[in-house]
């Protein structure tokens, strides 16, 4: 297990989140898209609508208007100066000169009627087409002698015709001026059709106005610019066109002539209109939406998440603690999370069965090694195995646990590991070492726990390899600690370890009594040994091998005989009796 | 139309006696012939009305349409200049139902014409003719006013309350001239012999005119074709 590094790649929080965010913001586009095309779309047919009713309602007025000029007309035509002085004139036209009592006759009518009227332009046209008078603010595109197209319908009804005056389009009403059975002059009530004009009817048809003369466009309510792209376009009856980019519909609302008025309205316009109206309504809604998305992503993040979550802190406590024993908790998720701890718990089983074998393996390659190491010295045979079981039943007597028990037998065996650097001249001298000499031994606890320390696994075991040399009076090596500031372990071995040294036999000695290493043990309490651990082991039974006394160091090998022997609990007066002890772990 | 449509007659009768008998004036002077002729009116479609069509309320409460002729409103007359006294006349129009009857009427210089009213309602003469511009006024039916025309030339008369009313008063300063029958003939008596200018007018053909030589004691015939299209 190595520790999870600080990945680069997004939490798989945000990236739900952004996932979820993307599609429901696709989604809300789309809509905003079809929205806006299905708006547009029925705009078009809403203006289509609209257009209709309206050329429908400007029909109606038109009509109404129409007839009402035309009843006016028809009773303006009834005037019988006008037609008398008309008539009269026209008798008389072979003296041309002197009719300017007639014509300011006429003239003069036309002017009354033409302030009851207020119509911009009333003419009078002889039988011949020529102006004899005209009135009205325009009556100067109708001056006396001009030349009008009559526009005589045969039963003598008014006629609505568009004609040109000095260039200026004027949408007139022409009444024949009926004299019995005979008409005598034509009677015109006309307006410009002009840009006011347009504008006029603009303001009734509630759509811009257009009007057009063979395909010419002579007024309009229209900006330039729409006007001049009107020029030219073949304008349907009703209908789309475009102008420029824009679209509009066009109908055709009256016709006079070869006049055309058309009213237009831009479907742009009507959608920005409409858009504007519904744009906060969309926005909000959208805004509504996204901010649902945003709370929908994050609980369904969260929900994928934080198993996920859960579970990989857990690992991760476990990798810093290397802590495999326990087993991970299902989550309960999600099955593939389920089955994914299920998996890990099934590898952390397995790895730890190797661990525990390569562990095992290290401890019996280690034990051999303390084993070969006492072998060194005939002397010391077995004095390492013999120090782990003294250990480990002073331990148990202190009542420790059982791994305590574990790391306390470990460290025992390999208490003297560090003797595999000092020579065998000074292992093996049968003499008293020298100073120099007593200098190297004391070095192999500290050597003991360098050669340790890269096996993790002894990382407990390493104090009682370092410190099994400490007294509790400080004067022990290598640090001269004292008293408590011994580890427990550290000190139960140095008294298993002493002991054994009493009571095994030496190139320079013979093993002593049981009781003497006892009594020894007793009187350097609190000095040596700690008081703790001797009163432990006095209260062990113990198995005490009698070898015949006087023993040599090949003695050492053999197995002992058995036979218990309680260890004092007491310290005795000192007894001269040798005797050859080994200790065995009571049963 | 096809009704007014007097068809081109070509056969006339030569001997129409012309009878001496009444007074003439002229007969006193010198030597005179007699004109006769015909007179062909073609109407034309587009100057015409049906007048019920135009303006149907200003004809209800007349009984039938009066039977009338565009040869009634003819008149030929010799129309170089010449001025013959003769005895003024005295002739009526009548003013019955909204109408001016006769529509045309010549008189000699100094003739007087009568417009009595025949109709329930008040009627007015008026005219804004040079030759004789009056008004005489409103009256009501069965009252009578009169106007002495003294100048020769063509009177428009119309009636300020009815607008579509008019009638032409046709003045003249000598007695040659003459209104065609239904059948478009025309006989002016005593004319003097010569050579002489003769017109025949309707008030929108305007005048036809021929050269005729009229010889002494004899008939001279014309034909006229009015046509009532557009003069111009």
């Amino acid at each position: 297990m190595t520790t999870p590094a600080a990945s680069r790649s997004p939490r798989l929080l945000v990236k739900v989140l952004c996932f979820a965010f993307a599609v429901i913001g696709c989604v809300i586009v789309a809509v905003f898209v079809l929205f806006s095309w299905q708006t547009n779309a029925r705009l078009t047919r809403a203006v289509v609508e609209n257009m209709e009713s309206s050329q429908l309602r400007f029909a109606g007025i038109d009509a109404r208007l129409r007839r009402e000029h035309t009843l006016q007309a028809m009773a303006l035509a009834e005037n019988p100066t006008l037609k008398a002085a008309v008539d009269t004139y026209y008798s008389e036209r072979a003296n041309e000169h002197e009719l300017g009592q007639l014509r300011s006759t006429v003239e003069t009518e036309l002017a009354k009627l033409q302030a009851i009227m207020a119509v911009p332009a009333l003419s009078v046209t002889d039988v011949r087409g020529v102006v004899l008078a005209s009135a009205g603010p325009n009556r100067g595109d109708w001056p006396a002698g001009a030349r009008v197209q009559l526009r005589v319908e045969e039963n003598g009804a008014p006629v609505e015709t568009v004609v040109l005056r000095n260039g200026h389009p004027y949408r007139a009403t022409a009444v024949p001026l009926v004299l019995g059975r005979d008409v005598v002059g034509e009677f015109f009530l006309a307006s410009p059709l002009d840009d006011a004009y347009a504008v006029n009817v603009a303001s009734e048809a509630r759509a811009d106005i257009a009007i057009l003369l063979d395909g010419r466009v002579i007024a309009s309510s229209t900006p330039p610019s729409q006007r001049r792209a009107l020029e030219g376009v073949a304008l349907p009856l009703s209908g789309t066109i475009v102008l420029g980019q824009d679209e509009f519909v066009v109908q055709r609302l009256s016709s006079v002539d070869s006049a055309s008025v058309y009213a237009l309205a831009s479907v742009a316009t009507a959608a920005r209109t409409a858009t504007s109206e519904t744009g906060w309504v969309l926005l909000l809604a959208g805004a509504g939406a996204l901010l649902m998305a945003v709370g929908g992503s994050w609980w369904v993040a969260r929900t994928v998440a934080r198993p996920i979550d859960r579970l990989s802190n857990s690992l991760a406590t476990m990798a810093k603690a290397r802590d495999f024993d326990r087993p991970l908790q299902p989550t309960g998720g999600s099955r593939e999370l389920d089955t994914l701890t299920a998996t890990f718990n099934e590898l952390r089983t397995a790895v730890s069965l190797a661990e525990a074998e390569s562990e095992a393996a290290y401890l019996g390659v280690i034990g051999a090694l303390a084993t070969a190491l006492d072998a060194r010295d005939p002397y010391t045979a077995g004095h390492s195995q013999r120090v782990a079981d003294l250990s480990v039943a002073i331990g148990r007597q202190m009542q420790l646990s059982d791994p305590d028990l574990e790391t306390l037998r470990l460290g025992a065996l390999l208490h003297d590991i560090g003797k595999i650097g000092v020579s065998d001249a000074v292992l093996r001298k049968p003499t008293k070492l020298t100073a120099e000499e007593f200098e190297q031994i004391k070095l192999h606890p500290t050597l003991g726990a360098r050669i340790l320390k890269p096996l993790r696994f002894l990382d407990a075991q390493l104090a009682i390899v370092e410190l099994h040399h400490e007294r509790p009076d400080g004067r022990g090596y290598p640090y001269g600690l004292k008293g408590d500031a011994i580890p427990l372990f550290a000190r139960i071995v140095h008294v298993a370890d002493a002991f054994d040294a009493m009571t095994s036999a030496r190139a320079y000695r013979g093993a002593l009594p049981v009781a003497t290493a006892a009594g020894e043990l007793w009187r350097l309490i609190g000095i040596d040994f700690d008081a703790q651990v001797v009163q432990a082991m006095a209260a062990l039974p113990i198995a005490l091998t009698d070898p015949s006394p006087n023993d040599d160091a090949a003695a050492a090998d053999r197995p002992s005989s058995r036979a218990l022997v309680q260890f004092p609990t007491r310290p005795a007066a000192h007894t001269a009796q040798h005797a050859h002890l080994a200790l065995r772990r009571a049963e | 139309m096809d009704s007014l449509r007097v068809c081109a007659g070509i056969a006339l009768s030569l001997a129409v006696l012309c009878t001496s008998g009444r007074p003439n004036v002229i007969a006193r002077e010198s030597a005179t012939g007699s004109l006769t002729g015909r007179v062909h009116v073609v109407a034309h479609p587009a100057r015409r009305l049906a007048t019920a069509g135009a303006y149907p309320g200003r004809i209800v409460g007349i009984q039938g349409e009066r039977e009338t002729s565009e040869l009634d409103n003819v008149v030929v007359f010799v129309s170089s200049a010449m001025q013959v006294d003769s005895t003024p006349q005295r002739v009526s129009i009548r003013q019955t139902n909204e109408e001016f009857i006769p529509h045309v009427v010549a008189v000699t210089a100094g003739s007087t014409v009568e417009f009595p009213n025949d109709d329930l309602i008040f009627h007015n003469v008026f005219s804004l003719s040079r030759a004789a511009t009056f008004d005489l006024g409103r009256y009501p039916r069965n009252e009578s006013k009169a106007r002495t025309f003294t100048k020769p030339g063509v009177i428009k008369v119309f009636c300020h309350l009815h607008s579509h009313m008019s009638a032409i008063v046709r003045v003249f300063p000598h007695p040659f001239f003459a209104v065609p029958d239904r059948e478009g003939r025309f006989t002016i008596p005593t004319v003097p012999a010569g050579r002489l200018e003769v017109a025949a007018w309707h008030e929108r053909a305007g005048e036809v005119t021929h050269q005729a030589t009229i010889e002494s004691g004899s008939a001279t015939e014309l034909t006229f074709s009015l046509p009532l299209t557009d003069p111009e």
